[in-house]
């Protein structure tokens, strides 16, 4: 029994649960056509009574010129007009804010047009009043505000209209602001990057300037590297007598150094940053490096001449293995000169004795560091 | 100053490996006398500590036990063998020089290699004793060494194969030890192509005869590929120097035309004051005093005073050179000169040798094993030989000394304890 009962009841709920949730958005409620068999079904309502229907519905029985709503008791005409598809999904707020659009497009008074702010709380409550008559007061409330609306609205048509153009400059005067805010933001960002950008140039063009100046003298380079340390320091530079006075009470270990360079310098050395300053404003290291050492490669003892020739040498010109590597005989004959005459003003006697070049000690203690050194990576 | 000789200067051949004779000689007399201190204590200790018959380096060098006179007769205090004189030791490296150098003509290298390998070789073996590391040993390394250096780079299974080896450990062993004997400088420096370009000068002198100036040539080049090889030319001339000597060898006044032609430059006063026009065939020089400085450098680089001291440096190298012309190449191939004078001294050496360096297999095998040692920090030697504890105790000593003083070790002219 019970279970009987409970079968009832569960098949009794079940259609009304299955057709609620078919009737909220899925199926017409005029024709009953569901979005199972078309897809792209759409709901439109009209504002005279705010039943939805589908498209289909609506074509079929407003093509024709307006007629009657075929809802169920509702007896409103409707004409194909009128028809649109709903902003929101719960029909009550779309029609108040439909109704709150009309309302407020006939009491259209800004606070300007009141004598006191009173009077402008006062009027916006009897709006209020009126509207919310409109939204849900009973019907006979709801037709007298409608009468009063109209009336309102008949009475005063051109204060209405002036005051709707007034609003509507002031929107547009809003929005022009907007618009030209909205501009000025673009047109800051834009000078941004630009700046942005022109100072990664400059930054660039600096470094190639300063570059150009170590390359180019000592003392330009000197006073690039100045500006880039800051003020205090070219400051300390521009006047080295005060700056004399400090490097004694900065500590006593710093007076070789004092002493040994030249009053800035020692200065400076305090630091340790600057003393690599001093070689680059020397003169002798100003130009650019050398990677010979500064060898010279014009031999003094011999010349080079076309006449230079062996045959065993005259012999590969005529190999083409040997042409075709690109073997430069010019330069053979360059290295075998340099042999023959290298090294013969050199007397290994007389040099190793009094020392020119590495004396023997010095020779010594440097073969036994690589000894040394050798014996450690032995064991790696 | 000549710009080619400041250049020269540049080159570890001049830096690191050119002495004059009394320096050279201090050396190999330092080195000897290093030797012998470090070998006598190590058989020392050997003979105190472990019984002779349980040292395998014995074993690996057969005539060891044969003809020692009883080191553990004297319990505590063996008896130490006869060690090489540094003369001794002279003797025995130009032995294995030739030795290298009839190695190097049986396995055709190239006379750069055998003369840069025999070079390394000369060079290895003034800061270490013969004494100490095994010359026979060595000698094949600075071969396969010498091929690298000159840019030939040989199969390490082709050389084993040629010199009879079985392992390439037996090369490959020394290789570094000989890299660290010779400073690090590959670079050796050859007169052969120096005689190229003398013959090409000479021969742009134009009036020489065509074979006058081949026959010296070819000469030369023989005496170059053997005489400064087996003497110490390389350490006291520079290359020009050898070059020129071996020529003058050759043909003395090709030679001595080629110097004149080379410092023909006459001192402007010399010439207005005194007539010595004679001795110079080409005066280029101008009367113009206003290039007097100019001229005083020319006079330095090519003048008559420098000419007169290269041209004594050339006679004392020739000198050098014509105590081992080529001729002596089969000297020390002769059996007799064999017998006579290398035979007792490599039984002298069979028992003086260093105990714990002369097997390098080995030597680099204990190295290994300590450096794994030290960095594991194990001990280790539990499961090892004898041997190898014995040796791990001496080279553990030893780098606990490297360890404690760095700068005791700087004060030895040329590394630690050999």
């Amino acid at each position: 029994m019970s279970r009987k009962a409970q079968f009832g009841a569960g098949a009794r709920a079940a259609p009304t649960s299955t057709m609620s949730a078919i009737n909220t958005d899925d199926m017409c409620p005029v024709c009953k056509t569901i979005r199972y068999l078309n897809k792209d079904m759409e709901f439109l309502i009209n504002p005279e009574c705010y039943h939805s229907m589908c498209t289909n519905c609506v074509n079929r029985l407003f093509n024709d010129g307006p007629n009657q709503c075929p809802y169920a008791e509702c007896h409103k005409t409707l004409r194909r007009k009128g028809f649109r598809s709903a902003f929101f999904g719960d029909l009550t707020v779309e029609r108040e804010v439909d109704i709150r659009r009309r309302v407020a497009a006939v009491f259209n008074q800004a606070e300007d047009d009141f004598e006191t702010l009173k009077d402008f709380n006062n009027y916006l409550q009897m709006v209020e009043d009126l509207t919310f008559e409109l939204v849900s007061g009973p019907p006979d409330k709801r037709r007298e505000a409608e009468a009063h609306l109209q009336q309102w609205e008949a009475e005063h048509k051109a204060d209405i209209e002036r005051n709707r153009k007034a609003g509507r400059e002031a929107d547009e005067q809003s929005r022009r602001r907007l618009a030209a805010e909205r501009e000025a933001a673009r047109q800051r960002r834009m000078d941004a990057i630009k700046e942005a950008e022109e100072e990664k140039l400059d930054r660039v063009r600096s470094r190639e300037a300063e570059i150009d100046n170590l390359a180019g003298g000592g003392s330009s380079g000197r006073g690039v590297q100045l500006k880039r340390r800051g003020n205090r320091a070219a400051a300390a530079a521009a006047a080295p007598a005060p700056a004399l006075e400090p490097a004694p009470a900065v500590g006593s270990g710093s007076n070789s150094t004092a002493d040994t360079g030249g009053v800035d310098v020692g200065r400076l050395s305090i630091r340790g940053l600057k003393e690599k300053r001093k070689p680059g404003a020397g003169p002798e290291a100003a130009g650019p490096y050398d990677p010979f050492g500064g060898q010279d490669f014009v031999p003094s003892r011999y010349k080079l001449h076309e006449g230079l020739r062996h045959p065993y040498v005259d012999k590969y010109s005529l190999d083409r293995a040997h042409i075709a590597g690109g073997y430069s005989f010019e330069e053979y004959t360059t290295r075998a000169m340099f042999e023959a005459f290298a090294g013969l003003g050199v007397f290994v006697e007389d040099e190793k004795e009094v020392g020119i070049g590495l004396s023997a000690g010095q020779v010594a203690t440097i073969s036994a560091g690589i000894a040394a050194v050798g014996d450690k990576m032995e064991l790696d | 100053m000549a710009t080619e000789d400041v250049r020269y200067r540049e080159s570890s051949q001049f830096r690191l490996w050119s002495f004059s004779h009394s320096q050279l000689a201090a050396m190999r007399e330092n080195t000897n006398a290093k030797a012998v201190a470090s070998i006598s204590e190590r058989l020392s200790s050997l003979g105190a500590t472990v019984p002779p018959s349980s040292i395998p380096m014995d074993i690996s060098a057969p005539t060891s036990t044969a003809n020692t006179p009883d080191p553990e007769g004297g319990g505590g205090t063996p008896r130490l063998p006869e060690f090489l004189s540094p003369a001794d030791e002279a003797t025995m490296v130009t032995f294995y020089t030739a030795e290298l150098m009839r190695a190097g003509a049986h396995a055709e290298f190239s006379d750069e290699i055998i003369a840069t390998a025999a070079t390394l070789f000369r060079r290895f073996y003034v800061t270490n004793s013969i004494m100490t590391y095994p010359p026979q040993e060595m000698l094949v390394v600075a071969l396969f060494f010498g091929c690298k250096a000159e840019g030939a780079f040989p199969r390490i299974t082709d050389f084993l194969k040629t010199f009879g080896r079985e392992r390439p450990e037996e090369i490959l062993a020394g290789e570094f030890l000989l890299f660290r004997g010779i400073r690090f400088s590959i670079d050796v420096k050859h007169p052969f192509r120096a005689l190229r370009g003398a013959v090409m000068e000479l021969r742009s002198l134009g009036d020489i005869e065509e074979t006058r100036i081949e026959a010296a040539e070819r000469r030369a080049k023989d005496i170059l590929r053997f005489s400064p090889l087996i003497t110490d030319a390389y350490f006291h001339y520079t290359p020009s120097q050898i070059m020129m000597a071996a020529l003058s060898l050759a043909d003395r006044s090709l030679a001595e035309r080629l110097i004149q032609a080379t410092f023909h430059h006459v001192n402007v006063p010399e010439i207005s004051g005194t007539n010595s026009g004679a001795d110079t065939p080409n005066p280029t020089t101008t009367n113009t005093k206003e290039t007097n400085k100019s001229e005083d450098n020319k006079a330095f680089i090519i003048g008559s005073y420098v000419r007169d001291k290269v041209l004594g440096t050339i006679e004392s190298c020739r000198d050098m050179l014509s105590k081992e012309l080529p001729e002596r190449k089969e000297h020390w191939a002769n059996r007799a000169v064999y017998k006579a004078q290398v035979v007792p001294l490599k039984k002298k050496l069979n028992k003086c040798h260093d105990p714990d360096r002369w097997n390098l297999v080995e030597l680099q095998k204990v190295r290994r094993e300590q450096a794994l040692s030290s960095t594991k920090k194990l001990d280790g030697s539990e499961d090892e030989s004898a041997a190898l504890k014995d040796d791990g105790a001496v080279f553990g000593s030893e780098a606990k000394r490297r360890k404690v003083s760095g700068n005791k070790k700087l004060e030895d002219p040329f590394g630690g304890p050999l």
